[in-house]
């Protein structure tokens, strides 16, 4: 036994430690081969999870069509009818009602907070037996294709870092659009067009700005940003050719242009030189496909009357709407429209009339007209804006006008097709309207459920940039399980 | 053995456990690449070695000290390789299940625990290894890292076991199968409905075992008898009953159940206790003995389905990923459905490159396509033998094809296809049932197909499973027609004007009337091309068409300009915030629209007064001002407006005045082009133009005996 101990001792000299050393450096350097980041500092291409351009399960909805009302439309006079405002027409908001909620400088300093009912009458539709506003008739009508969720709420109470929000997941901007994230992580379906497009148009109410960064691309690669499309002669800027270039000419140049920008790309590495490559060959195939998207001659009578007559007038939201089916039709992933024009902090019984008049026939038609061409269950259309709006009225409140401010704790949007249950209502605000009495939705949880039907688990689809992972949905988002059918 | 080879097996131990550490820093980070997931993979064959050695290493490691075995050279020394082997082994385990570990699938807690108590046992058995030859060990170090080491090892694999083979694998067999799915006709209220919600969400408290509150609910005669707080409900009075109270207690009391922290009830689980108590709380009862029309029945019924699996299984293996690649083109997309799965999806674009041909290149993975999407591509009759070859087709859209409803037959061998849209392709209804003979079929879209409604009724009566998607039908409610539309993109002209009016609906008939009255379809004048206007107007115009109600009237106003003058210039400058581009704002031809903020107007709450110069002098009879009026934006008419001409800057005479009447408070806003004639026509070529604004804004408005502001975008010479 002494014997041992004594070996054991012996055993430990100074050229075993430094042997044994090598050995544990040895072992370091094996494993470090294993951890890809851990000396180079920048992140690799291919993340271990997420394979860009391949969902991670198979997915509900293929396409999306974001119908946004921005300004914020007032919940309110829409989807969440709530008689006992009109009952308590004028009353003061009660102070247990409101809690610790934090107002606008628009309404923070007014004197008294009236609490002021829906001018408009609401009725029930379909089996669903949903409540809808009496402005919103043809919502109604397919109340039993739409999923109504009445407790999305949201962290910003002011227009632009809610929109941004909504638009990226984070309130700051400069992260991608969710339209951009959903181009990289399922890539596209027709290789003429981009895979995120952007329409806009404008209604005649109290209206806040769009702008670019709502479609960035981020620190995505730029062939992820959104291409507006827009209403005049050039539908997309540049995309025509100069007068007098012919289309054998403008082949010849791309071309000698990508023959000089590949020597660039082996001189530098740089892969925005291959984005670029690929946007001019885009561009090319897109001087073909965008003339027959955008010609709206050949619609049937049947869908200028569902749609509404409006829809051939370029730049309006009915021909948005019709437009945005005919992308979406031909595999654009991501067709995000906005309506500008519905911030009613004054005048809202004649406003917001005017604006649900834009917008009623035609967000209808879609989605009746995806239906019957099949598309609906693969296709997810949503609609709504960035907050809701005050029980109460901002400024002095007459019978037939008052105004609603900001109110980021519960509004109402709906959505339909994609994998999502049709003809239910989801969630519940109390009896005033002002908070989410059952099944919140926040916006993260909205983001989150959004990739999930198009296949995508939201925890892995990152993107390293400058040293961290990102995601659309940051570290929150739970999948609403209770609106998948 | 050699004491080299010791020496070596000593220094790979020490090699090992640092790689070890180096894996478990890494944590997330760790990416194992392809080659290596056949090593990680080797784990759950590998960790049977260990387990077995280890184990005897450390029962003989226990009994070392002995007085039988101390001075046994055999045992000693067979130990001692032993338990080098045995912490070699686990090292070498556990750097597998490491690898392992990194595979999609592996997560939650087990694993982490698993884990955690694997590395224990390597680090474990290292540990007694390399303090056992100091003069500090003894007996009880002995003892106690044997026996450390043995519950590690012995928890770590039960764990490994949990993971591999399930929870409850060794026990299932013998365990109550409760879990399995009962048929609805043969399901008790309380049996297969009541009691699971029990047994999962209250028996960990309230059982034979723990009878939390007194309280029991494991058998019938316990849940009758109640706690100690008293009977549990009130047979069919439930807002009475002791049992609900608690469970709709809000979540912050303490008396609220299951307490916060354990699973909590959902909403549907808490309807289905009240039902329950409501209707009696009986424990006998057949769920299909309740009328049809219950609320209990209807949601007992949801809960005993069976959930559905979600994702399709394809019994088909994946295509070569070269040759989907090679089959990318511009104008065909094949795109897998999901990672891992071998199903395919494919799209095809551009009418002009469509031939048959695109699909035949596809015969290499005909089995694994099973979504084509052909929208508006020329696709024949005869290409529909192609399509049939694609065995696993699961979704076609044929929309607006060039097929017909004779062609479909061959399509009647695709067994697998759900969904199948033929909208806008000339079908007729025996096509259609053709179709919709194939078993598996449940979406089909046959809007704008020509097919009569009544046949499609018949045929969703027939097959109340298909959804058949009729779409659209024009209910025959006329629709308000759009307004015309200006086309021309000036409003201003010098001498003449062709007047363009459009209005985007096909055959709509555009009225239109000159004199300010209202347009009808009969005695208004019909729009054609080619009408020239010569002095400035006001069209008011309206779209007709039969069928359709008649639009709503619009106006458009043109005007004429004879003259631009040569020069111009402020006297009196407009407000700073308002200054347009400078005096030739008001002269520039474009007018400034309804915002007033937009650069295009100047304005001022003084006189606003512009002087214009002319090379030649001109034959002037009349002087328009386009203003704006905008009562609640303080913008009122000008309430003066004087013109003043002559040869040059020096000579002006006052040639013409214009008064503007009293504002309204009820005046809408409006652009109004004033216009001050002229007595006789002049030759002039100095012209001094002056604005007043309204003095002192009258007192019904909030700005009350302020100036009013005056806005003026364009003058129109003449």
């Amino acid at each position: 036994m002494e014997k041992y101990f004594l070996e054991n001792r012996l055993n430990i000299n100074r050229r075993r430690f430094l042997s044994r050393l090598s050995l544990g450096i040895g072992s370091v350097a094996l494993g470090s081969l294993l951890i890809p980041d851990l000396f180079s500092g920048k992140g690799d291409e291919a993340e271990a999870d997420f394979i860009p351009g391949i969902p991670n399960f198979a997915p509900k909805a293929k396409r999306v069509i974001y119908l946004f009302q921005d300004g914020a439309p007032s919940q309110l006079e829409s989807f969440d009818y709530k008689p006992k405002l009109r009952e308590m027409m004028g009353q003061e908001l009660p102070a247990s009602v409101r809690g610790n909620q934090i107002l606008t400088g628009m309404t923070a300093k007014q004197a008294s907070f009236p609490l002021v009912g829906s001018f408009y009458d609401f009725k029930q539709y379909g089996e669903s037996r949903a409540w809808i506003s009496d402005m919103f008739p043809h919502i109604g009508k397919i109340a039993d294709d739409i999923c109504i969720i009445k407790s999305l709420n949201t962290d910003a109470i002011n227009h632009d870092p809610a929109l941004t929000f909504f638009q990226t997941g984070a309130q700051q901007g400069n992260r991608p659009s969710m339209g951009s994230w959903v181009s990289y992580g399922l890539g596209s379906e027709n290789k003429n067009l981009p895979a995120f497009t952007v329409l806009l148009s404008k209604g005649k109410g109290n209206g806040q700005g769009v702008y670019s960064k709502l479609w960035s691309n981020g620190f995505l690669d730029s062939i992820h940003q959104g291409v507006q499309f827009s209403s005049g002669e050039d539908p997309i800027l540049y995309l025509n050719d100069p007068e007098g270039l012919n289309r054998h000419e403008r082949r010849k140049m791309l071309d000698k242009l990508a023959e000089l920008n590949d020597m660039n790309y082996k001189e530098f590495g740089d892969p925005e030189i291959n984005t670029k490559v690929q946007q001019y060959e885009m561009a090319y195939r897109m001087q073909t496909a965008v003339p027959e998207i955008m010609d709206v001659s050949k619609e049937s009578d049947d869908i200028v009357k569902m749609y509404g007559p409006e829809c051939l007038i370029p730049g309006t939201y009915a021909a948005n709407c019709l437009l945005a089916r005919k992308l979406s039709e031909n595999g654009v992933r991501f067709v995000q429209l906005y309506h500008q024009g519905w911030d009613q902090h004054s005048n809202l019984p004649q406003e917001m009339a005017g604006q649900a008049k834009d917008v009623d026939q035609a967000s209808a038609a879609l989605v009746t007209d995806l239906k019957q061409r099949g598309l609906l269950d693969e296709t997810l259309v949503i609609w709504g804006g960035e907050f809701g709006r005050t029980n109460y009225s901002q400024g002095k409140l007459e019978k037939a006008n008052y105004g609603r401010d900001h109110h980021p704790r519960c509004f109402s949007i709906w959505m339909a097709g994609g994998g999502i249950k049709p003809g239910i209502v989801y969630g519940e605000t109390d009896e005033f309207g002002y908070n989410i009495v059952k099944d919140p939705v926040h916006v993260h949880d909205f983001h989150a459920t959004i990739l999930n039907q198009l296949g995508i688990d939201h925890k892995k689809l990152t993107y390293k940039s400058q040293g961290r992972r990102y995601r659309l949905t940051d570290v929150a988002g739970n999948v609403v399980k209770g609106i998948i059918a | 053995m050699k004491s080299s080879h010791k020496g070596f097996a000593e220094g790979t131990l020490f090699a090992l456990n640092i790689f070890i550490v180096v894996l478990l820093i890494a944590g997330d980070s760790l990416v194992v690449p392809r080659w290596l997931q056949p090593v990680g993979r080797m784990h759950p064959l590998i960790l049977h070695f260990p387990i077995v050695i280890l184990m005897l290493a450390m029962v003989m490691e226990f009994f070392r000290y002995r007085a039988e075995f101390i001075n046994e050279k055999l045992y000693q020394t067979f130990t001692s390789y032993l338990l080098l082997l045995g912490a070699l082994l686990s090292s070498i385990t556990v750097i597998m299940g490491l690898f392992l570990s990194r595979e999609p699938g592996y997560e939650g807690d087990t694993l982490q625990w698993h884990k955690w108590f694997g590395v224990s046992v390597a680090f474990a058995g290292y540990g007694v290894y390399l303090i056992r030859h100091t003069s500090k060990y003894t007996v009880t170090l002995a003892k106690a890292g044997a026996v450390i080491t043995v519950f590690c090892l012995i928890v770590a694999g039960h764990l490994g076991g949990n993971l591999t083979h399930g929870q409850d694998f060794v026990l299932g067999p013998v365990m109550d199968k409760s879990k399995n799915a009962v048929p609805i006709d043969q399901a008790l209220v309380y049996n297969d409905v009541i009691r699971p919600i029990f047994e999962v969400k209250c028996q960990s408290c309230h059982n034979a075992d723990k009878m939390k509150g007194g309280l029991m609910l494991t058998d019938s005669a316990a849940i009758m008898k109640g706690g100690k707080n008293g009977k549990l409900f009130i047979a069919g009075d439930p807002a009475m009953s002791l049992l609900l109270q608690r469970v709709h207690l809000p979540e912050t009391e303490k008396k609220h159940m299951p307490p916060t922290g354990k699973t909590q009830l959902t909403d549907d689980e808490k309807m289905l206790l009240y039902l329950w108590v409501k209707s009696k709380a009986r424990f006998g009862k057949k769920v299909i003995d309740l009328p049809a029309n219950d609320s209990l029945r209807m949601i007992a019924a949801t809960h005993l389905k069976p959930a559905e699996s979600e994702e399709e299984v394809y019994d088909f293996s994946a295509a070569n990923e070269k040759e989907i690649q090679k089959l990318n083109n511009n104008y065909r997309v094949v795109y897998p459905l999901a990672s891992e799965s071998p199903a395919l999806a494919v799209n095809i674009y551009n009418k002009s490159t469509y031939n048959v041909k695109v699909l035949e290149e596809l015969s290499s993975i005909k089995k694994q396509v099973v979504s084509l999407d052909l929208n508006k591509m020329p696709v024949k009759d005869a290409d529909l033998k192609t399509i049939a070859k694609f065995e696993n087709l699961r979704r076609l859209n044929l929309n607006f094809s060039d097929v017909t409803g004779k062609g479909l037959k061959e399509l009647a061998g695709l067994k697998y296809l759900k969904s199948i849209s033929l909208t806008g392709v000339k079908l007729n209804i025996a096509d259609v049932k053709q179709l919709v003979a194939i078993k598996s079929l449940n979406e089909l879209a046959v809007w704008n197909s020509g097919l009569n409604p009544a046949d499609l009724q018949s045929l969703q009566k027939q097959n109340p499973k298909l959804s058949l998607l009729t779409g659209f039908k024009d209910d025959g409610k006329a629709l308000k027609l759009t307004s015309p539309q200006l086309k021309n993109t000036a409003v201003i002209f010098k001498q003449s004007y062709a007047l363009l009016l459009s209005n985007p609906i096909k055959g709509a008939d555009i009225r239109y009337t000159t004199d300010g009255s209202v347009p009808d379809s009969i005695k208004a004048a019909s729009y054609k091309p080619g009408i020239i206007l010569t002095r400035s107007t006001a069209i008011r115009t309206r779209a007709f068409k039969a069928g359709w109600i008649g639009s709503d009237t619009v106006q458009f106003n043109v005007y004429k300009c004879a003259y631009t003058p040569d020069s111009i210039s402020f006297v009196k400058y407009p407000d700073d915030k308002y200054k347009g581009d400078g005096a030739k704002t008001i002269i520039d031809k474009e007018l400034g629209g309804d915002n007033f903020g937009n650069g295009k107007w100047v304005a001022s709450q003084k006189d606003l007064t512009v002087i214009m110069w002319f090379n030649k002098p001109i034959d002037l009879h009349s002087v328009g001002l386009n203003v704006m009026r905008n009562t609640g934006s303080q913008i009122f008419l000008p309430a003066g407006v004087e013109v003043w001409g002559g040869t040059d800057q020096n000579h002006l005479k006052l040639l013409s005045t214009l008064k503007t009447g009293a504002p309204k408070k009820s005046d809408p806003f409006a652009l109004i082009p004033l216009e001050c004639k002229l007595k006789s026509e002049q030759k002039i070529s100095c012209i001094k133009l002056v604005a007043q604004p309204l003095k002192s804004v009258p007192a019904w408005h909030p700005a009350k005996g302020k100036p009013g502001w005056v806005f003026l975008d364009e003058v129109f010479l003449n």
